[in-house]
């Protein structure tokens, strides 16, 4: 990825810029094992000098190195300049300082009037070396690196804001639309999306392939390689291509390891581009065809409730349900099941005991905790198992079909508000039920196939939820029948 | 490490045969009268022992519990049935552009065919505005419940590799087969059926045969269970004259004590599968027949799908496929053969024969959904459609002479599946072909693609899905597949 960033820059110049980050704590260390033993050191003051001089001169050595690297890596020109600037001669004067400190130690330590710059001279380097490393982190990490958790009191003191509301800042969220005709292209929508998965790298601290996108300015002047699309030519623009290329390729945009971005984003992308990449056009402004303008009612709609659903019961955390419980189930052949081996929801499946009834069905109790399904389509329930689990709280998908169950046993479930799926299909219930059915008000799909239901009834549940989707089964009858009509034989 | 020293132990124990078990018999009988005081291997007490048909959790929260891959083999033509091409249309009869040609292999093809305009008539279906062709007039009628990938590809343009590729994920024999990875993983919820069952009408069974429901390298106990519907459903289920159910009964428990003794003494988990299979065929000897059955369904349901009970025919497997699925079967895997339109003969046209077997199909399965969906069981069952393949925008030219009949060539760039039901967002169509159909161009989708997403769907990721075996743990999917996220809901 680097090499491509840096076009124009002899690879072993960039291999060895690579050893910076590492090299550089050598003389950190040795700077600082240099203090501990003058400081600790009991001896005279002139020995004290003299034992460290050795570790001073290796310390300016490897500083010289790992200046000269640094220098390496910083051609790459993925860095902040101001910062780069700082750090880099921080760094150089570290390093001259670390020799001179050095040269005072082995030669003047005997000169008394020498020697008493020593002290001074090693706290600057002190002081150079702890600025230089900040700085240093602040390059590879950035800025915020070393206080993105600091604790709540902390912050206040110093000023900054809340961490909390910096997250609501930086977390993704759909990009939404208010009002299309009024829309502009670029800000409204293919900034945001910059914004999300480009910006990371391509900002006013870090500019990879010295590339910034974080205002039209920049986009329009390009990095490294040059511009980075041509208007109207998406086919000739690096932003379309990169997008474009395969995920494993190495020039892919964005990198390994960063999200990508959606077929819709690469769609809009493609298309602002094509239509010019206007800065300060609205949305109406710009023709748009059919495939667009699907994408583009998608960012202006709510997303619909159907999509992605996951009841919220289901994000819970809960204890497990007791084995023993369990085991007194599966006593009655019922198939007691995990949801999935993540966490302990569980489904109870009456498939290979069609003839269990109420009796046998109270040790349900034991889980009712943990019970999100329950199928017991065909079999002996009756109305007093509904009553039983009128209590069970997180219930939310209830297949009773094929059983003996009245409008009476449908009453007692009015409060489980978490079902959202009932199939009562091939039971006896008819209208004076669907009041029972319209107090669930979490009820999502009701399967009502093969009862005495009728139109009325379905009427007043589409009344009362009128989200509900109601399945009433298959009409009797195909609405043509094209069979009898003849295929023309070719010639 | 441990899993390789494992394996070696099972390889080891499955080269113990018969012959050791003869060899050992003289101080194994002792061992053997002991173990079956201490052992009870009734038939219902599966449980107890290792039973690798239970039900299983699925690792992650799956929407589908069980699945039906409706497998039109032969290859269905797209560009008749929903990939809409008006510019082929424009260009029916013209030379075939030199630069699709260039370095390009077809099964038949050679030479420079002509391009091929769509036979079928084309519109716009249901909110989603789908292009359904007439060929389809009922799934048409339902064209808001499916999504489509219409960017599917396949590097295989023979029958039996590509099946294979469809369903084992390689186009060599050996690997487990989709319905055995799914039983593998989440077991059967019936007891009494297995959990993979394989139907197949249109009077063959499909190129790439058994193997594409074989267990592989997977225990043989996850194999697929072909069913015929017509005539006795799983031949010599039934006792033979003069055996009655209880001397079944006994010699089965007689063999699985003797089982249950090799496996203990040499642990090879095929004697576990054998156990399970005896059990599991002596429970099918009621079960089977009940739910193959389908003459007692009422008579609008026969309406529905158009079955004529006793008959071979996709409709019949159609409305088996639900009963199964009814009954907790994990994976029904169809297949219909002839959808093979060279236009070497008036069955095998694009315009008479293809037609003549999409009516055979069109109302069985767009049943099937409808029928699933009454029961509720379609939240809860991913139905899948599609052939092992596309076929090509050109006339084939069999031999570089022109064919009697229009037909269409064997095609890998390019071909159209439609998934409904559990964990599918309906009214989706993913991916697209340029104006000749000839190849994708967005929403590319590969076979592993389609493999991932399936698995996805019943709470699997397919990159962890996987089995030991030979010191590599395996995967459908091998090293490929990306779930396909736009038609998830």
């Amino acid at each position: 990825m680097l090499l491509l960033d840096s076009e124009g820059i002899p690879d072993w110049i960039l291999f060895f810029g690579h050893f910076h980050p590492m090299l550089v704590h050598l003389p950190i260390g040795m700077l600082l094992m240099g203090m501990i033993l003058y400081v600790f050191s009991k001896k005279e003051e002139v020995s004290r000098q003299k034992s460290i001089a050795p570790i001073l001169w290796s310390t300016g050595i490897t500083a010289l190195i790992s200046c000269t690297m640094g220098w390496c890596l910083s051609l790459a020109g993925e860095y902040d300049t101001d910062t780069l600037f700082l750090h880099q001669w921080l760094g150089i004067s570290l390093a001259l300082s670390s020799l001179a400190l050095a040269y005072m130690a082995q030669f003047w330590s005997l000169d008394s009037f020498m020697s008493r710059f020593f002290k001074p001279g090693l706290t600057l380097a002190f002081i150079l070396v702890m600025w230089t490393g900040h700085l240093g982190g602040n390059l590879t990490h950035g800025s915020d690196y070393l206080s993105t958790y600091l604790p709540q009191p902390w912050r206040a003191w110093l000023g900054m804001a809340p961490r909390e509301q910096k997250n609501e800042q930086t977390k993704e969220q759909p990009i939404k639309i208010k009002n299309l005709q009024e829309a502009l292209i670029y800000q409204d929508l293919i900034q945001p999306t910059l914004k999300q998965k480009c910006w990371s790298c391509h900002n006013a601290e870090k500019q990879k392939g010295k590339l910034r996108m974080d205002s039209p300015e920049y986009m329009l002047k390009g990095g490294a390689n040059g511009v980075i699309f041509v208007a109207g030519k998406p086919e000739e623009s690096d932003l379309i291509k990169r997008i474009l290329l395969d995920p494993s390729h190495e020039d892919h945009m964005p990198p390994k390891g960063k999200v990508n971005l959606t077929e819709d984003e690469i769609t809009l992308l493609q298309w602002w581009v094509k239509e010019g990449a206007h800065f300060n056009k609205k949305i109406s402004e710009i023709p748009f065809d059919a495939r667009i303008k699907t994408i583009l009612t998608k960012y202006t709609q709510e997303n619909k409730s159907t999509e992605n659903y996951i009841s919220p019961i289901l994000k819970e955390q809960i204890a497990a349900a007791n084995e023993a419980d369990i085991e007194k189930l599966r006593k009655h052949h019922v198939l007691v099941i995990a949801l999935s081996a993540e966490k302990p929801f569980l489904e109870v499946n009456a498939i290979n005991a069609k003839n269990i009834g109420d009796k046998e069905l109270q040790d349900l109790d034991g889980i009712k905790e943990q019970l999100v399904s329950l199928k017991l389509g065909g079999t002996k329930i009756t109305d007093s198992f509904l009553q039983q689990i009128s209590t069970y709280p997180r219930l939310i998908h209830l297949q009773i079909d094929h059983t003996r169950i009245t409008q009476q046993g449908l009453s007692y479930l009015s409060s489980l508000q978490h079902v959202e799926t009932l199939n009562l299909v091939g039971t006896n219930l008819t209208d004076e039920s669907v009041v029972a059915i319209a107090k669930l008000k979490g009820l999502r799909k009701v399967y009502l196939w093969q009862t005495k239901i009728s139109e009325k009834g379905i009427k007043f549940l589409h009344e009362k939820l009128p989200k509900l989707i109601i399945d009433q089964g298959w009409k009797g009858k195909w609405p043509l029948d094209t069979l009898n009509i003849p295929i023309k034989k070719p010639e | 490490m441990n899993k390789i020293i494992q394996e070696a132990i099972q390889r080891e124990a499955q080269l113990a045969t018969r012959r050791h078990f003869l060899s050992s018999l003289g101080t194994g009988l002792g061992s053997l009268a002991l173990g079956s005081f201490l052992t009870n291997c009734s038939s219902d007490s599966g449980a107890s022992f290792a039973s690798p048909l239970a039900a299983k959790s699925s690792p992650k929260l799956g929407k589908a519990k069980s699945v039906i891959f409706l497998h039109m083999a032969g290859a269905p033509s797209q560009l008749e049935l929903f990939d809409y091409k008006p510019s082929l249309a424009k260009f029916d009869g013209k030379e075939c552009p030199q630069e699709l040609l260039a370095g390009k292999k077809f099964a038949f093809i050679r030479g420079v065919p002509n391009l091929l305009g769509p036979k079928a008539h084309f519109e716009q279906r249901g909110q989603a505005g789908h292009w359904i062709s007439d060929y389809l007039p009922h799934l048409a009628s339902q064209a808001d419940r499916v999504s489509f990938l219409k960017g599917m590809h396949t590097d295989q343009f023979n029958h039996a590799p590509a099946q294979l590729l469809m369903h084992t994920g390689s186009a060599r024999l050996g690997r487990p087969s989709m319905g055995s990875w799914v039983s593998y993983g989440l077991g059967t919820e019936n007891q009494n059926l297995p959990g993979f069952v394989v139907l197949a009408s249109g009077g063959k069974n499909p190129d790439a045969g058994k193997s594409a429901w074989g267990s592989g390298f997977l225990p043989s106990i996850y194999q697929g269970v072909q069913c015929r519907s017509e005539g006795e459903p799983i031949l010599f289920i039934q006792n033979p004259a003069g055996v009655n159910s209880d001397i079944r009964k006994a010699s089965i428990e007689t063999i699985n004590q003797i089982n249950q003794e090799t496996y203990q003494e040499f642990g090879d988990p095929e004697t576990v599968a054998r156990i399970a299979q005896y059990e599991m065929a002596y429970k099918m000897q009621s079960s089977v027949p009940e739910v193959m059955d389908i003459n007692k369904e009422p008579a609008y349901i026969h309406e529905m799908y158009g079955t004529e009970p006793g008959k071979e025919s996709f409709a019949n497997n159609c409305l088996l496929a639900r009963k199964l699925v009814e009954q907790g079967v994990r994976f029904v895997q169809l297949f219909d053969w002839g959808w093979d339109t060279h236009g070497t003969g008036l069955d095998g046209s694009v315009d008479y024969g293809l037609h003549q077997k999409c009516r055979q199909v069109d109302k069985a399965a767009t049943a099937l959904l409808l029928d699933l969906e009454q029961r509720g069981l379609l939240d809860e069952t991913l139905v899948v459609w599609g052939g092992e393949f596309g076929r090509t925008p050109m006339q084939e030219n069999r031999e570089g002479k022109k064919l009697a009949y229009f037909g269409r060539d064997h095609h890998t760039e390019a071909f159209t599946m439609w998934l409904a039901g559990g964990g599918i967002k309906p009214g989706v169509s993913y991916g697209e072909t340029d104006d000749l159909g000839y190849s994708t161009i967005s929403g590319k989708t590969s076979v592993y693609d389609l493999q991932a997403t399936i698995l996805q769907c019943l709470g699997f990721n397919h990159e962890e899905f996987t089995y030991p075996f030979q010191g590599r743990n395996f995967r459908l999917t091998d090293v490929f597949g990306k779930v396909i996220d736009p038609i998830l809901a």
